[in-house]
């Protein structure tokens, strides 16, 4: 097994311990004791390091967060009011002892009514407005976020098999299979299409998902702003193969990046379509092996792609299934 | 043979041999083992009583709206039990297989199941308890309750009605069969394409999740077709319809959903089938295929079938909170509307159920906007529950306790559902836990209304009620569990951790999964807790009697009939007054149920022609399954026999006298079935069409 580059597959976030300092109050009735362990259960790790998506690293993730805090902002100014509402109720007009007064008639009011329709009306709007904003700066074919790019994006172009990842870099005519490897700092432009069934393509640090979908291509665009290690895997069940259908994403610096391409274009495995094809059959990424190749056909992504169209299958054997 | 099959397959048995018993699996062979000692317990028990004969007259061959919910609920309750065991395999799984560290069992690498197992315990955790559990338990209750709201004698079609019932049965038997028999789905509830298609999903198990769904399916098209007629034909003289109760406009607009939206899916479930046993191209990924429209044709049935459970549950709230607010509902116009405008945007949403699938953005973002739209009615209907709490006099029952937790359950859904209603955030959460929590919290709502209307309209059914301290356990362990399991399950959407893991990789984990697992403990103990309030108001059923009314400030029309109701429901159909008629006539003192004159009542007779039709749908289902060409042949050919014959048959209905109902009311004591005494209507003509209430006695 060839190994350009150093690779570190380890990636950081994936050793990190929840920290113990939650601190928790003691309250008399086991319910409110369990609400409570729930609440420190929340916060496990009160630092909020483990909460991937509240950490982007990259600017089409960051918009995304943004759009998740205006959000949660709105709604929950009406969502904490309305709760705060029904408990005054509960408390001020319960049977036993409450001290609200009782008007067995009142059912209707004109005023209330319009109240009750113009405030979700408003928050709907508003949200409207953020959510068409939100949608066209991360929009995966062309993020308004990473338009005033200057220079041309790193191409990649990405093919699933049952149940492994292959990047192929088109220009640099190598493939790195369950490993992705790009510079940082500089945007990447994906081409996305599956040798079986759908898959979803997921960085939850560096970019939202797309999914990777047979004969036919999707297109996903990010861009990191700081090198490190990040998790990237299938979000979309397909398959016995699927839990560990993960890849390690190594940014770099643009330096690094040029080394290991010259490195890899040395790699003695060269990547044809019948190699792919022999890659391609039912493989369940156990040990998260990566696999590299040089001198890949040209053209090789729109191939898979026609094949498939034409009715080319990876059929799961029975045994798979049967055994597993 | 037009597809290429692995394995085996002979003319008499199909793809059926006796290696397809999971005899060598502990996990199953235990399943098994409980179901078939409930199974001999309860066939024992029934045999021992010598019940069989009242079994078959009685409940099997009924067309009482009334039984026939109650068997509807039975089975729900009984497949939300699987549902919950399949939620046990599930967490228990996840908590074992946590890092790459952790020991494998009985053949797996990590954990007790391996992959293709695990997927199709989810799989089937979520078409059993949206298909088999919640959906016929509310079923069931729109069975019992409407034809009561409105003041009705029974279903328009009480034949059809238990069809339906039979047809839902025989999808949850195949569901069942397939543990110990062949496997199920492994490829999620909603069947996710190309994944289904042969080459991916070889074995049976997508065939057993077509067959099961496409005949329950159908039980559940014609049930909405029963119910939106009787609404509309069968409502008591001065029942206008801004008169409704409100669960039964919920039920209208609930089941128009489900007129529309069902045909929908057994066409889409007809081209899948089509592609697994013909070898046509649907949706597979090449000779023209399209897999997008599989998505898109499922989330257009998948969306309105989430309104068609969730309106009947906001329902039964705008039912419970007013009984035990003491008070009419807030804005009862506005409800009905919002419940409309709901089922009405039930259509234009499906998309949000998959923003990434690389639309564009101007197409995601009017389904985001068309999704954030629903949000409008459902905040009305909020406030209008909290407003019918103000100036109330409130007291905490059970139903009150659950209702009042779906409430906020409301609050927590709504919350995170505008979330996912925003493509930007979608495509950071989509298929994460975090989804999961979200639908969870909205299914939980659904339950926890079902819940309440178990309890609060158990009384009326059976005349006696349910033990409240218990019922009140049942009800705090349940909300315990449901923030131990769910409040993890956000958190965990927020470390990127995805939907339907076999194997989770990061130890970091782990602490929440553990805490997921200790809410699984606290819905046992609820579940223990519930078994136990069963049995022991059961039990102790004399104790537990109540009379005409047993919460007192109830305002409906269903309680203005003895409890438990009698076959034929009211003495004479009532005339309606107001909208609150039993809350009406309580104020003007006059809730007697002795009506100035008895009348003849004219009634449905039972009928086996639907268990017999059941019997051939399970088999036709279970022929096809197996590719046992001539079985599924000989269960189809059965049916449309069945039905002919049934057509001829003219003698359907009789008649009570008079006299008879008088002497049944008097003595409080109520035979459904009066041999010797029952004739023919008129001259022993049988009407044609939809069953009707005899004449508009007053």
């Amino acid at each position: 097994m060839m190994n350009p580059g150093h690779l570190d597959t380890s990636s950081p976030e994936l050793h990190q311990t929840p920290s113990p300092t939650c601190s928790s109050r003691r309250y008399g009735k086991p319910v409110s004791a369990l609400i409570l362990m729930a609440l420190g259960a929340v916060l496990t790790g009160c630092s909020t390091h483990s909460l991937t998506l509240l950490h982007p690293r990259g600017p089409i993730a960051a918009t995304e967060l943004h759009m998740m805090a205006i959000d949660v902002g709105i709604m929950l100014g009406i969502v904490i009011p309305t709760a705060l509402l029904v408990i005054g109720f509960l408390w001020r007009y319960r049977a036993s002892t409450g001290k609200g007064r009782y008007d067995p008639k009142w059912s209707h009011s004109v005023a209330v009514e319009v109240v009750v329709w113009s405030i979700p009306l408003m928050v709907v709007g508003a949200l409207s407005y953020y959510s068409y904003k939100g949608t066209l700066q991360v929009n995966p074919y062309h993020p308004l976020v990473l338009a005033h790019q200057d220079h041309d994006p790193l191409e990649v172009d990405v093919i699933t098999t049952d149940w492994q990842w292959v990047f192929v870099y088109p220009k640099q005519h190598i493939a790195s299979v369950n490993e992705l490897v790009i510079p940082a700092h500089t945007a990447v432009q994906f081409h996305l299409t599956s040798a079986t069934v759908t898959n979803s393509f997921f960085i939850p640090k560096l970019v939202g998902q797309i999914y990777v979908m047979p004969g036919m291509p999707t297109e996903q665009t990010m861009l990191v702003s700081d090198p490190g290690t990040y998790r990237g895997f299938s979000a979309a069940l397909s398959g016995p193969g699927f839990s560990w259908m993960q890849f390690s994403t190594r940014a770099v610096s643009k330096k690094e990046f040029l080394q290991w391409t010259t490195q890899m274009q040395g790699v003695p495995r060269h990547l044809t379509y019948t190699a792919f094809n022999t890659l391609a059959r039912p493989t369940i990424n156990l040990h998260h092996t990566p696999l590299y190749y040089s001198h890949v056909q040209a053209g090789l992504f729109d191939h898979v792609m026609k094949e498939v169209r034409m009715g080319k299958v990876f059929v799961t054997p029975m045994a798979m299934t049967v055994h597993m | 043979m037009l597809v290429h099959l692995q394995g085996p397959w002979t003319p008499l048995f199909g793809r059926l041999t006796l290696s397809q018993v999971p005899y060598d699996n502990p996990v199953i062979i235990g399943a098994f083992l409980f179901a078939a000692l409930a199974a001999l317990v309860l066939v024992g028990s029934v045999t021992y009583t010598g019940n069989w004969r009242y079994l078959w007259r009685e409940w099997l061959t009924t067309v009482d709206h009334k039984k026939i919910g109650v068997m509807y609920i039975i089975i729900g309750l009984v497949m939300l039990f699987r549902g919950f065991i399949d939620a046990v395999l599930i967490r228990t799984q996840q908590v074992m297989a946590v890092g790459p560290e952790s020991a494998g069992h009985l053949g797996a690498v990590h954990g007790f199941m391996p992959p293709y197992h695990f997927d199709q315990v989810y799989s089937a955790h979520g078409a059993i308890m949206l298909l088999f559990a919640v959906t016929p338990v509310l079923v069931g209750l729109m069975n019992i309750i409407v034809p009561l709201q409105i003041g009705a004698r029974d279903m328009a079609y009480p034949y059809l009605n238990a069809v339906g019932l039979w047809l839902t049965a025989v999808g949850a038997g195949l569901v069942m069969l397939s543990l110990f028999l062949g496997d199920f789905s492994h490829a999620g509830w909603v069947g996710l394409t190309p994944l289904t298609e042969l080459p991916y999903s070889p074995g049976v198990g997508v065939d057993y999740w077509i067959w099961s769904i496409q005949i329950s399916s159908i039980g559940t098209t014609l049930g909405a077709i029963n119910l939106i007629a009787t609404i509309v034909k069968m409502r008591a003289p001065g029942m206008t319809w801004m008169r409704l109760p409100v669960f039964t406009w919920t039920t209208m607009a609930t089941n128009i959903i489900a007129l529309t939206a069902f045909p929908v899916l057994g066409a889409t479930l007809a081209l899948l089938s089509l592609d697994r046993y013909l070898g046509t191209h649907f949706f597979t990924a090449g000779m023209g295929g399209n897999l997008m429209l599989y998505t898109d044709l499922f989330w257009v049935w998948g969306h309105p079938e989430v309104y068609f459970l969730v309106l009947p549950a906001f329902g039964i709230l705008s039912e419970i909170i007013p009984t035990f607010s003491e008070k009419p509902l807030f804005g009862y116009t506005a409800m009905v509307l919002a419940s409309l405008v709901i089922a009405g945007a039930s259509w234009t949403v499906w998309l949000h159920h998959f923003f990434t699938m690389g639309a564009g953005p101007l197409v995601n973002t009017y389904f985001s906007i068309a999704t954030m739209l629903v949000g409008i009615p459902t905040g009305v209907k909020m406030f209008n529950w909290a407003f019918t709490m103000y100036r109330a006099r409130i007291r905490f029952d059970t139903p009150m306790l659950w209702a009042i937790g779906a409430l906020f359950l409301l609050l927590i859904g709504g919350l995170t559902g505008m979330m996912l209603a925003v493509p930007a955030i979608d495509f950071q959460v989509h298929n994460s836990v975090f989804v999961i929590a979200h639908f969870h919290s909205m299914v939980l709502l659904i339950a926890f209304a079902i819940m309440g209307a178990v309890s609060y309209w158990f009384p009326k059914v059976f005349g006696f009620r349910l033990d409240e301290r218990l019922g009140r356990r049942v009800f705090w362990y349940w909300v315990a569990g449901s923030i131990m399991v769910f409040i993890p399950m956000y958190t965990l959407g927020f470390m990127g951790m995805t939907r339907r893991l076999d194997y989770v990789a990061h130890p970091s984990w782990m602490p929440l999964i553990i805490a997921e697992e200790v809410g699984i403990g606290l819905y046992w103990i609820a579940l223990y807790y519930q078994a136990k309030q069963f049995y022991v108001s059961i039990r102790d059923r004399r104790r537990y009697r109540v009379n005409v009314d047993p919460w007192r400030t109830t305002r409906s029309l269903e309680w203005m009939t003895h409890s438990p109701v009698p076959f034929y429901n009211f003495a004479v159909t009532p005339v309606i007054h107001a909208r609150d008629e039993w809350a009406w006539r309580k104020e003007q003192g006059f809730t007697s149920l002795r009506p100035e004159r008895y009348q003849d009542i004219h009634m449905p007779k039972n009928t086996a022609v639907p268990v017999i039709i059941g019997a051939l749908s399970f088999i036709l289902g279970f022929g096809m399954v197996w590719r046992i060409w001539w079985l599924a042949l000989f269960g189809l050919g059965g049916i449309v026999v069945t039905l002919i014959l049934r057509s001829c048959n003219q003698d359907t209905d009789y008649v009570i006298p008079a006299a008879d109902v008088e002497r049944m009311e008097r003595r409080g004591s109520f035979v459904s079935v009066v041999p010797g005494t029952t004739r023919s209507p008129g001259d022993g003509a049988a009407p044609e069409g939809p069953f009707h209430p005899t004449g508009q006695e007053t």
